[in-house]
């Protein structure tokens, strides 16, 4: 189970996870808060000495932690990023939105440059090798449905324009 | 099981499913709607037969409380969920990057005061010493 490193590359596997299977793969966000000291195992940790440092009364309390999992369950794969950074959230939530793009069948975003927010929307130039065929296969189906939903390119324009509101 | 609610509401659902959590976790999913339609097998001839569908589809949300039997029992199992097509997709992920932002509060915030304005002090009393 392996856990990245960086939220990008969190998002690139996962994405080619879900390229492979978008019909089964699944993204899991778990809040948690950290766990209270069970006040039944005070005798354990008597026994093992604690160092000095480590009995701090006045610390703040531990922070709460935002874990981001991917997983499979035909073939089992599981990708997780943790962080326990609040400044992450809006970023991370915004992956998962690129990210339930192609879980609903819609031709991913273009843009090549995950890790920033206002990432320009003209930045498309030779996405990455998996990106491309999706988009090219999507490009017919796009006519059809074009009645109820804006293409690509459209879609993203709107993100601006609300973003342009607030 | 019980009924997807609208997007609005659960929203306000989720909400209040922060503002009670304190001490547990909360869990949310998104995942393909895939219930009630036909999904291919994997092991079939084409090799992603998935990977292209004829029409966009929609994506499920759920949310819960992570409570066991125990907690179901004592009714405090929370578990809401929601359908988002996809032509709501960009309008549904700005509301829930809102919501998430402003109810995950147990997590660290970014420090400006303490750190940066030990390390300003720092300066300007070695830029001091140095003048005299």
């Amino acid at each position: 189970m392996p856990t990245l490193a960086t939220a990008p590359e969190w998002l690139t596997q996962s994405s080619l996870l879900l390229q492979a299977r978008p019909s089964t793969t699944r993204i899991t966000t778990k809040y948690s808060f950290p766990r209270r000291p069970n006040p039944l195992s005070k005798s354990k940790s008597k026994s093992t000495p604690p160092e000095p440092s480590a009995t701090p009364s006045s610390k703040p309390p531990p922070a709460a932690t935002l874990t981001l999992k991917t997983y499979d369950p035909t073939s089992g794969a599981t990708l997780k990023y943790q962080t326990n950074k609040a400044a992450e959230v809006g970023r991370l939530i915004q992956i998962l939105g690129r990210l339930a793009r192609p879980m609903a069948g819609l031709p991913g975003l273009k843009e090549e440059d995950i890790a920033m927010l206002e990432a320009p929307t003209g930045g498309e130039a030779g996405g990455s090798g998996i990106a491309t065929p999706i988009v090219e296969a999507e490009k017919p189906l796009g006519g059809g449905a074009a009645k109820g939903n804006a293409p690509a390119g459209g879609a993203s324009g709107k993100k601006g324009k609300k973003k342009g509101k607030k | 099981m019980s009924k997807h609610l609208n997007n609005d509401d659960f929203f306000h659902k989720l909400s209040d499913l922060f503002e009670s959590t304190t001490h547990s976790s909360i869990y949310l999913t998104q995942k393909r709607m895939t219930y009630g339609a036909e999904v291919p097998n994997p092991g079939s001839d084409t090799k992603f037969p998935d990977a292209t569908l004829p029409e966009p589809t929609s994506i499920v949300i759920r949310a819960s409380n992570g409570e066991n039997k125990q907690g179901r029992k004592e009714g405090k199992k929370v578990k809401l969920s929601t359908i988002v097509e996809a032509d709501a997709l960009a309008g549904f992920f700005a509301k829930y990057a809102d919501v998430c932002k402003s109810r995950m509060s147990g997590l660290k915030k970014r420090d400006r005061s303490k750190a940066k304005e030990k390390l300003k002090a720092k300066k300007k009393k070695l830029g001091a010493g140095e003048v005299k």
